[in-house]
């Protein structure tokens, strides 16, 4: 029991700590290499499908989210890289979803 | 400016800012010129792709033209989920699903509603 | 009794087998079929004139156009480009055969040994590749010229592309298919949702083209890609077009000569079999 309160009191305090550290762009980098990862896992499956839209990582794209993302990351801003990371994760995961749909697609007259 | 417009000036001014004023109950004229910008906009709704809408330069004429659109469309929110996602209506139809696809953000689309609600 | 129930039963089996797969010939009859019933009146060879058949006015403008067409001086580059030898003494006639007339309407082809879809420029470049030459770029320029120069040589034969009867081709022939009906990027849009249901009709200002014929002027001249070059060379080959149809509709290209645009090519080139090659063609 004795231990029990202290490992409460320890997780507490951690916490306490990490909510008033001024340091919040060390969480904000471990989520974004979280969503960096599920971003370029979605990627790759829409492409499996030849399903990826134009302005996820096309080099002559003028967005290229996915590496505009890694750049923003690279300059420390991660609230923006976290920002194109979701419009990527979003736009891989619709093409798949599409390329699904589409499956049966055929003549229509 | 020319003798007549300029008598006309402050009664034209007057004129506006009534109709302004009537508008307001519902979009305003501001936000009324924003939705038809957005509308008209290549990199957005480019609704004249495919539709004539009065005032648009070289219309498309795939869908069927934006007129009447109040006695079309009495309940606006019918619009708005006919402009957020046209393949809910019809799986096939060519017009680009522009809420479900985020060709447009959520208030652009209310923006475009309106202004295609007040055509 | 029991003899007669089975035949019935693999009859009815049968038919829905064939439901689920329509041949390429019975795709062909549906597809011309629905644009002769669409446009009556518009011979079957006028269709590879794309939009210029369906509009009077633009019909008009083509014409005086086509008296000095803007693509000649690049078919006379294609035929230099065929009779200039290679480093090694050879030339294309090696590869191609003599008669330069006779090269364009074999391609697309079904390759039986590689399984795969061959293409005019794929054979152009491994031509080059064969002879110790430098290849061609696959969109534009000399690969383009010399297909111009292959193409004004082919002029008035018909298409003839030829789907054996192998699974991989038939299935390479089904992907480009459903390629062509398959909706894409985040337009949401399938080349059938604007070539198959609104040809005639106007996207902006611009006539849709109508899928039947769509292939037979490749290589083109466009007024377009005129203007984007700095030398004024508008010559393009097909994948370039594809690639440009892709982009619009917000979805990411295929590369020029992918597995995908070429068996794009195979179904999209079938779907004109019969309508004459008209090849190098001019467009807005
Ligand atoms: C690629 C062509 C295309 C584009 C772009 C397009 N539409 Fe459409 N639209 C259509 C077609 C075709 C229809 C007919 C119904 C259908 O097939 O879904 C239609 C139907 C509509 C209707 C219903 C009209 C009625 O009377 O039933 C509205 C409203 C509409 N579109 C608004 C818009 C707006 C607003 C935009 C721009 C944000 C837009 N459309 C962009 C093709 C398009
Ligand atoms: C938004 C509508 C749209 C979609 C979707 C579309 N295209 Fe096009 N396409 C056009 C327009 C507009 C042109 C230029 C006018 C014309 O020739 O039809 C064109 C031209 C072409 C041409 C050249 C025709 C010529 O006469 O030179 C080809 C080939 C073509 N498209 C193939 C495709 C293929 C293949 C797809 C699917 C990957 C596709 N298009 C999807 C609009 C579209």
């Amino acid at each position: 029991m004795k231990k029990l309160i202290a490992a409460f009191g320890l997780t507490l305090l951690i916490a306490g700590c990490n909510a008033t550290t001024p340091e919040k762009p060390a969480s904000l980098k471990a989520q974004y290499e979280v969503a960096l990862k599920n971003a370029q896992a979605a990627v790759e499956k829409a492409a499996a499908v030849d399903g990826e839209w134009r302005d996820i990582r096309w080099k002559k794209s003028k967005k290229r989210y996915l590496p505009s993302a890694i750049k923003a990351a690279e300059a420390g801003d991660y609230e923006k890289a976290l920002k194109l990371l979701e419009i990527a994760t979003f736009q891989a995961e619709a093409g798949y979803k599409q390329a699904m749909e589409q499956k049966n697609a055929g003549p229509r007259f | 400016m020319t003798k007549p417009t300029k008598r006309l000036g402050p009664a034209a001014t007057a004129l506006a800012l009534c109709i302004g004023l009537v508008l307001s109950a519902q979009a305003s004229a501001d936000d009324l010129e924003a939705g038809k910008k957005i509308a008209f906009d290549r990199s957005k709704g480019n609704c004249l792709t495919c539709h004539h809408i009065e005032g648009g330069p070289l219309p498309g004429n795939i869908g069927p033209p934006l007129i009447a659109m109040k006695s079309r469309f009495p309940d606006k929110a019918k619009l708005r989920a006919q402009i957020w996602d046209a393949t809910a209506i019809n799986p096939h139809s060519i017009m680009p699903p522009m809420g479900r696809h985020r060709i447009l953000s959520e208030k652009e689309i209310d923006l475009v509603t309106d202004y295609i609600y007040s055509l | 009794m029991k003899k007669i129930l089975t035949l019935l039963l693999s009859a009815g089996l049968m038919t829905t087998a064939m439901q689920a797969v329509s041949s390429p010939q019975e795709d062909l009859e549906k597809f011309r079929l629905y644009y002769e019933q669409r446009f009556p009146g518009i011979q079957l060879d006028d269709f590879g004139n794309g939009p210029y058949a369906l509009d009077a006015n633009k019909r008009m403008q083509w014409e005086s156009m086509e008296e000095f067409p803007p693509y000649e001086e690049y078919v006379d580059k294609g035929r230099e480009i065929w009779e200039t030898p290679f480093k090694n003494g050879k030339s294309f006639a090696s590869c191609f055969g003599e008669d330069p007339s006779k090269v364009r309407v074999k391609y697309p082809r079904w390759d039986s040994k590689t399984q795969q879809v061959v293409t005019l420029e794929g054979d152009i470049n491994k031509c080059l590749k064969d002879n110790g030459e430098k290849p061609f770029g696959w969109k534009k320029g000399k690969i383009a010229h010399l297909g111009a120069f292959l193409g004004y040589e082919a002029r008035g034969q018909k298409i003839n592309v030829v789907i054996p009867d192998d699974p991989k081709a038939l299935e390479a022939y089904e992907e480009g298919k459903h390629f062509y009906y398959a909706k894409r990027g985040q337009l949401n849009l399938a080349c059938a949702d604007c070539h198959v249901q609104y040809p005639g009709q106007r996207v902006r200002g611009q006539m849709l083209s109508t899928g039947l014929g769509q292939t037979t002027h490749f290589p083109v001249f466009r007024a377009k890609w005129e203007k984007a070059s700095p030398d004024g060379d508008g010559m393009g080959t097909l994948h370039r077009r594809y690639g440009g149809c892709n982009k619009q509709v917000r979805a990411r290209p295929f590369k020029a000569q992918s597995r995908q645009y070429r068996n794009l090519e195979f179904f999209h080139t079938y779907m004109s079999n019969g309508l004459e090659i008209n090849a190098p063609g001019y467009r807005e």
